[in-house]
């Protein structure tokens, strides 16, 4: 949202802007909120003079080139001139000639539309084709006020002080400061789309008492109706479209609108079309309230316009202003004659009933559309447009008169046009603002301020706000425009605004000595994210959703994840049903540019519709942790036995204790990349709780996503390992022994058959149920190739709390722990 | 089709002794037999052609068989330390292990706000309307509901694109504190999203911390003292701080908080406030009476704050990290620089 101060104070009781630019802009942005930027227009003119073609020679060595004597009133210094005075400057603009006030650029002045490039095109005194130009005379589009190349800038004549030697920036509006506010600033100031809200606002942030125009307030006196025409409305739809007014203006004559107009809607982003669109355009800019002109011969019937405000028939088409056909959405209000629709209601007009350089009498369209509607309608065409910006804030319908009345006397005053018919006024029922009975108490605790009841009032009378003062209480009347007010707490941001939230004083709040308790899940993933960096691993974080091609690589049925359907990267495609696949993903980036050995491990959430939705019918979620390691080189361990050493330190360090069982193919459904021989389920060591999966991928998984050969990886649930912290841990404290421990070996040779697993479990047994302190670690598995049995070698340390241990003792544990070995697995003592 | 039936045996013997097995997909024998297809009375050429296509596929099945056979890895004992004839694996060094810069800004923020007596929670990565807008007091149809550029699934869910999803949930929740007269304080942090197209200032994906407080008589200034506090304490530096106006549906008054520039004094040559002085950092306000009220919570009695911001922010600013999109990108290059 552009706001041009000059338009401001131009509309303003009192001297908006004898704060300095620099302060003003600090207080908007304090005070007002969302400024962007400022655009100074100050010094772009400097030097730049209004001068009178004195004469026109046509260039000896240029066909196109005119060479011209300029009279610029003698003001501009050290510049050569003939001994009239006048100044030679060489012209290529078809348009020049001799008595017309031109604008001339005089040498040392830079070109305005290059004034924010990094280098302003500054002019000089220059040869062209052997004659000398000191400067330039200008175009209107050089002179960044309107898009006109067509020739030079004409200045016409019949202004106040309008003469040869007059500074540029004497004209109105050439002389401004744009400030830029965020629109989403205003997303509930329907009245702040218009310079008079902003206008106000600025007073009022000031603390000066702003006064609208009386025209905004009560519709001015109109001159009677010299026509014979007329204008109906029947309006079908009064839900979506609250209020419809017309009138029918004659004697228009279009052509260029007044150079200030054409500036003033160029400072403020609108693009200058013909006097009739401009004068609309200019009124919407002014007062945020969008008109609309439907040329009265194209859409009337000889003495009458009839307008239908209907929705649109099955299969209507409407032809629009930008040359677009659509089928309006169903529910848009479509504003239309007896043949069929001509505009968009508060949207865009239609091509049919398009003001153009033959149009000579018009139908002047003000109205009130449902904001809601119009946002609707605006998305499913992909429409936006300024009276979009403005109608789907919720403009006030209060505000059509007024608004109305001011835009005919400006085609009247303006363009020469008369009034030919009545003004139409369909459903002129009008809500108005809720009045606001607030205490003054109120606003001081919301605050934390101390404000009185008269400082209050001032703050927002000065805003036009009506306030009546009662006893303890403040009664506030909002005007029409005020739409946004509705509840207490409005009027204390109201308060607190204009007297600048900076002002009041902070305190931190109070609260009893009541500890508050950890999120055990975060102490958990902080405890994780800690011991997996001590092992060596680099924690990532990967995006929620990952590509359709990914889910393909690795597997995964696309139809369990939950798919978006907007997504702008085509990489957005699903939510994750896992946290694996995105982390393979990132494995060969790594080794590709020199990473041999790494681990990668990222905590997160993920989605399969298949889990079905919680009490609150959302999806549910899960929190994993995922681990997988890399290693290109060839003589290590096994990729699994990696992943489990990291899992198994994981464990310990949080005083858990996991045990692996085997896994079918058909288990993996879900986790399709594990490779079923190499892959284990992760339970609690003596609890049946399942924590995830470990192992290494598929073939085809390796291949696809260019995995090293040694590469394995675990996935397990965050919420199962909680629960394994709080009920499956175990103090890892022994009482240590005054006596000295001794140690055995112990070699067993068991059926290849029979897991490491299995023979564990039966030698802890043993040593459980005995009184000693023991610790009990694997040496080595051997097997000899082609062997149907395997040796496993363990070493025994024990100790006793209350003497030290015989060599025989020690020995007759490790015959106890061989005979279960035999006794269960048939295993034989090496 | 004879022939057929001759080039099948043929390629299948030679099969065997290829030693690309690949290669047999473009062996002579098969294009020849193409070629012949024109050669053929029109009336046969669709069965021929067929017989050929389905050739072609049964060489493929018996190729993936057999390349799967050849890289398929035989079984291990999954319950064992390490495997036959192997050491135990080493660890992987210590000191090439890292926590997410960003996941440990989150720990050093939701630190300072324990202390400060908030809770600290996570948020959810898969919503509903209710809890993106409708809960927040954004209305149907609203517009300001475009100023959030939701990811959506073909079911209606939201991707959140603020952590103020939690709002209705936390306060819903823990509504019974207030009666006991004890003030709701909460941290809600975790990822959000917006449907945005990346570059080196913008990602779709990124992280907030949500602080929610509701009391009695709690006010404005109680927000910029809390924040305040926070930031001095996060930058272990005195911090000037100042609130600008600004409309979010869900709180009223609204907010953009801003601090002074931590990283310079003068503002000369500084990258990060681009000698502005001050830095826009987050999102803020008193929480709107409609939101209280969808909680369960009475506005005449309590009232409350809250704020949303960026810890992506937070991160770049601290070590100067010039793109958004490291880090979410897996790079050890980057990862291993934050020890």
């Amino acid at each position: 949202m552009k706001v041009s101060l000059h338009l401001a104070q131009e509309y303003s009781n009192i001297d908006l802007i004898k704060t300095p630019t620099d302060e003003l802009v600090k207080l908007a942005t304090e005070r007002l909120g969302g400024v962007e930027g400022y655009n100074d227009f100050t010094n772009r003119y400097d030097k730049i003079v209004i001068v009178k073609i004195i004469s026109c020679v046509q260039h000896p060595n240029a066909d196109k080139l005119t060479v011209c004597l300029v009279d610029d009133a003698s003001i501009t210094p050290e510049v050569k001139r003939d001994k009239n005075g006048y100044v030679q400057v060489v012209c290529g603009a078809p348009n020049v000639r001799v008595g017309m006030l031109a604008v001339w650029i005089p040498p040392g002045a830079s070109v305005p539309a290059t004034f924010e490039d990094d280098e302003p095109f500054v002019l000089g005194s220059k040869e062209l084709r052997g004659t000398v130009s000191n400067g330039m005379l200008a175009s209107a589009k050089e002179l960044d006020l309107s898009e006109d190349v067509s020739g030079l800038l004409e200045i016409n004549p019949n202004q106040d002080n309008v003469k040869p030697g007059m500074l540029l920036n004497k004209l109105p509006g050439v002389h401004d400061v744009v400030i830029d506010i965020e629109n989403k600033m205003f997303t509930h100031r329907p009245d702040c789309f218009g310079q008079l809200g902003v206008a106000r606002e600025l007073a009022g942030i000031q603390g000066l008492p702003f006064e609208s125009p009386k025209w905004y307030f009560k519709p001015e006196n109109l001159p009677g109706a010299t026509g014979k025409l007329s204008v109906k409305v029947k309006n079908e739809i009064q839900d979506l479209v609250p209020r419809y007014t017309a009138i029918v203006l004659e004697n228009v004559m279009v052509r260029p609108s007044p150079l200030w107009m054409q500036i003033a809607l160029r400072r403020l982003g609108i693009r200058s079309i013909n006097n009739v669109v401009d004068t609309t355009n200019f009124m919407m800019a002014l007062t945020a309230q969008p008109l609309h002109a439907f040329d009265y011969d194209k859409i009337a019937k000889g003495d009458e316009a009839t307008i239908i405000v209907r929705k649109p028939k099955e299969g209507e088409k409407l032809h629009l202003l930008d040359g677009k056909t659509i089928e309006p959405h169903q529910d848009a209000a479509l504003i239309c004659n007896e043949d069929g629709p001509i505009a968009l209601g508060g949207i865009m007009g239609g091509g049919n009933s398009e003001v153009d350089e033959n149009t000579t009498r018009i139908v002047l369209e003000c109205a009130t559309f449902d904001m809601y509607n119009i946002r609707r309608t605006s998305m499913h065409h992909g429409l936006f447009t300024d009276a979009v910006t403005r109608f789907n804030k919720g403009q006030p319908a209060a505000q059509l008169l007024p608004v109305l009345h001011k835009t005919v006397k400006d085609f009247v005053a303006l363009n020469g046009a008369s009034v030919a018919s009545e003004i139409a006024d369909s459903h002129p029922k009008i809500s108005k603002p809720k009045t606001v009975t607030i205490g003054v108490d109120f606003i001081n605790k919301r605050l934390g301020s101390d404000l009185t009841f008269d400082e209050i009032a001032t703050i927002l009378s000065n805003v036009e706000l009506g306030v009546k003062v009662t006893s303890d209480t403040l009664e506030v009347s909002p005007p029409f425009w005020r739409t946004d007010i509705e509840i207490p707490e409005d009027i204390v941001e109201e308060v607190g605004r204009l007297h600048g939230f900076n002002n009041l004083p902070i305190t931190l709040p109070t609260r009893d000595i009541t500890p508050v308790y950890p999120d055990h899940l975060l102490k958990l993933e902080q405890q994780i994210r800690e011991v997996l960096s001590r092992a060596g691993a680099n924690e990532v974080l990967t995006y929620s959703f990952v590509h359709g091609n990914l889910l393909q690589k690795v597997g995964q049925d696309p139809n369990d994840a939950y798919q978006l359907r907007n997504a702008l990267s085509p990489d957005l495609q699903y939510y994750r049903m896992s946290l694996v696949p995105s982390l393979l993903e990132r494995i060969h980036p790594n080794t590709k540019v020199g990473y041999n050995q790494f681990a990668l491990f990222e905590m997160g959430k993920i989605h399969r519709k298949s889990a079905g939705l919680t009490d609150e019918k959302v999806p549910q979620e899960a929190d994993v942790l995922a681990l997988v390691h890399a290693d290109t080189a060839k003589t290590t361990n096994m990729a699994y036995y990696m992943a489990k050493r990291t899992l198994d330190f994981l464990a310990e360090s949080l005083q858990l204790h996991l045990e692996y069982e085997p896994v079918t193919g058909a288990e993996l459904k879900g986790h399709p990349y594990f490779d079923a021989n190499r892959t284990a389920w992760v339970k609690f060591r003596g609890a049946d709780l399942t924590l995830g999966l470990i192992g290494e991928y598929q073939p085809q998984v390796t291949k696809a996503l260019k995995l090293p050969e040694k590469c394995a990886g675990f996935e397990v649930s965050l919420n199962r390992l909680l629960e394994g912290t709080l009920f499956h841990s175990s103090a890892a404290y022994k009482p240590i022994s005054k006596y000295p421990s001794s140690s055995q070996d112990i070699t067993l040779k068991i059926a290849s058959s029979v897991s490491y697993g299995q023979l564990f479990r039966e030698l802890i047994n043993v040593l459980e149920s005995s009184d000693y302190i023991w610790q009990l670690s694997p040496l080595g598995i051997y097997q000899k190739e082609d062997d149907t049995h395997k040796n496993v070698s363990f070493h025994l340390t024990l100790a006793s709390y209350d003497h030290t241990l015989k060599t025989s003792e020690v020995s007759e544990v490790i015959s106890s722990l061989s005979d279960q070995a035999r006794k269960i697995l048939k295993a034989e003592k090496v | 089709m004879e022939k057929v039936e001759k080039v099948k045996k043929d390629l299948l013997k030679k099969l065997e002794t290829l030693e690309d097995k690949r290669q047999i997909l473009r062996a002579p024998e098969l294009r020849s037999l193409y070629a012949e297809i024109p050669k053929l009375p029109p009336e046969q050429r669709a069965a021929v052609g067929k017989a050929i296509n389905d050739l072609k596929e049964q060489l493929e099945d018996h190729l993936s068989k057999s390349e799967d056979t050849a890289t398929a890895k035989p079984p291990i004992d999954i319950s064992a330390p390490f495997g036959i004839n192997s050491q135990f694996p080493e660890m992987l060094p210590t000191e090439n292990g890292s926590i997410h810069p960003i996941t440990r800004e989150m720990q050093i923020i939701s630190d300072i706000f324990y202390r400060m007596g908030f809770e600290v929670s996570g948020s959810r990565e898969i919503d509903d309307e209710y809890h993106m807008f409708t809960s927040l007091n954004f209305p149907e149809g609203h517009p300001a509901r475009d100023d959030y550029d939701t990811f959506i699934t073909t079911e209606g869910f939201i991707a959140p694109a603020h952590t103020s999803t939690m709002q209705n949930r936390v306060l819903r929740s823990r509504k019974e504190q207030l009666v006991q007269g004890r003030p709701i304080a909460v941290l809600a942090m975790d990822r959000v999203f917006r449907n945005e197209d990346l570059d080196a200032r913008h990602e779709h994906t990124f992280t907030q911390h949500e602080g929610i407080y509701v009391g009695r008589d709690i006010t404005v200034g109680n927000l910029v003292a809390t924040l305040k506090l926070f930031l001095t304490t996060y930058y272990e530096k005195d911090i000037q701080v100042k609130i600008t106006p600004f409309y979010f549906p869900f709180t009223e008054p609204s907010f953009e908080f801003s601090l002074s520039c931590p990283f310079c004094t003068d503002g000369r040559n500084c990258k990060v406030c681009s000698s502005e002085r001050w830095i826009e950092l987050l999102g803020c306000g008193m929480i709107h009476p409609n939101v209280l009220e969808m909680s369960g919570i009475d506005p005449k009695k309590y009232s409350g704050f809250a704020w949303g911001g960026g810890v992506e922010r937070l991160v770049m600013m601290k070590f100067d990290i010039e793109d958004v999109r490291h880090f979410n990108s897996g790079k050890l290059e980057f990862l291993r620089q934050f020890k």
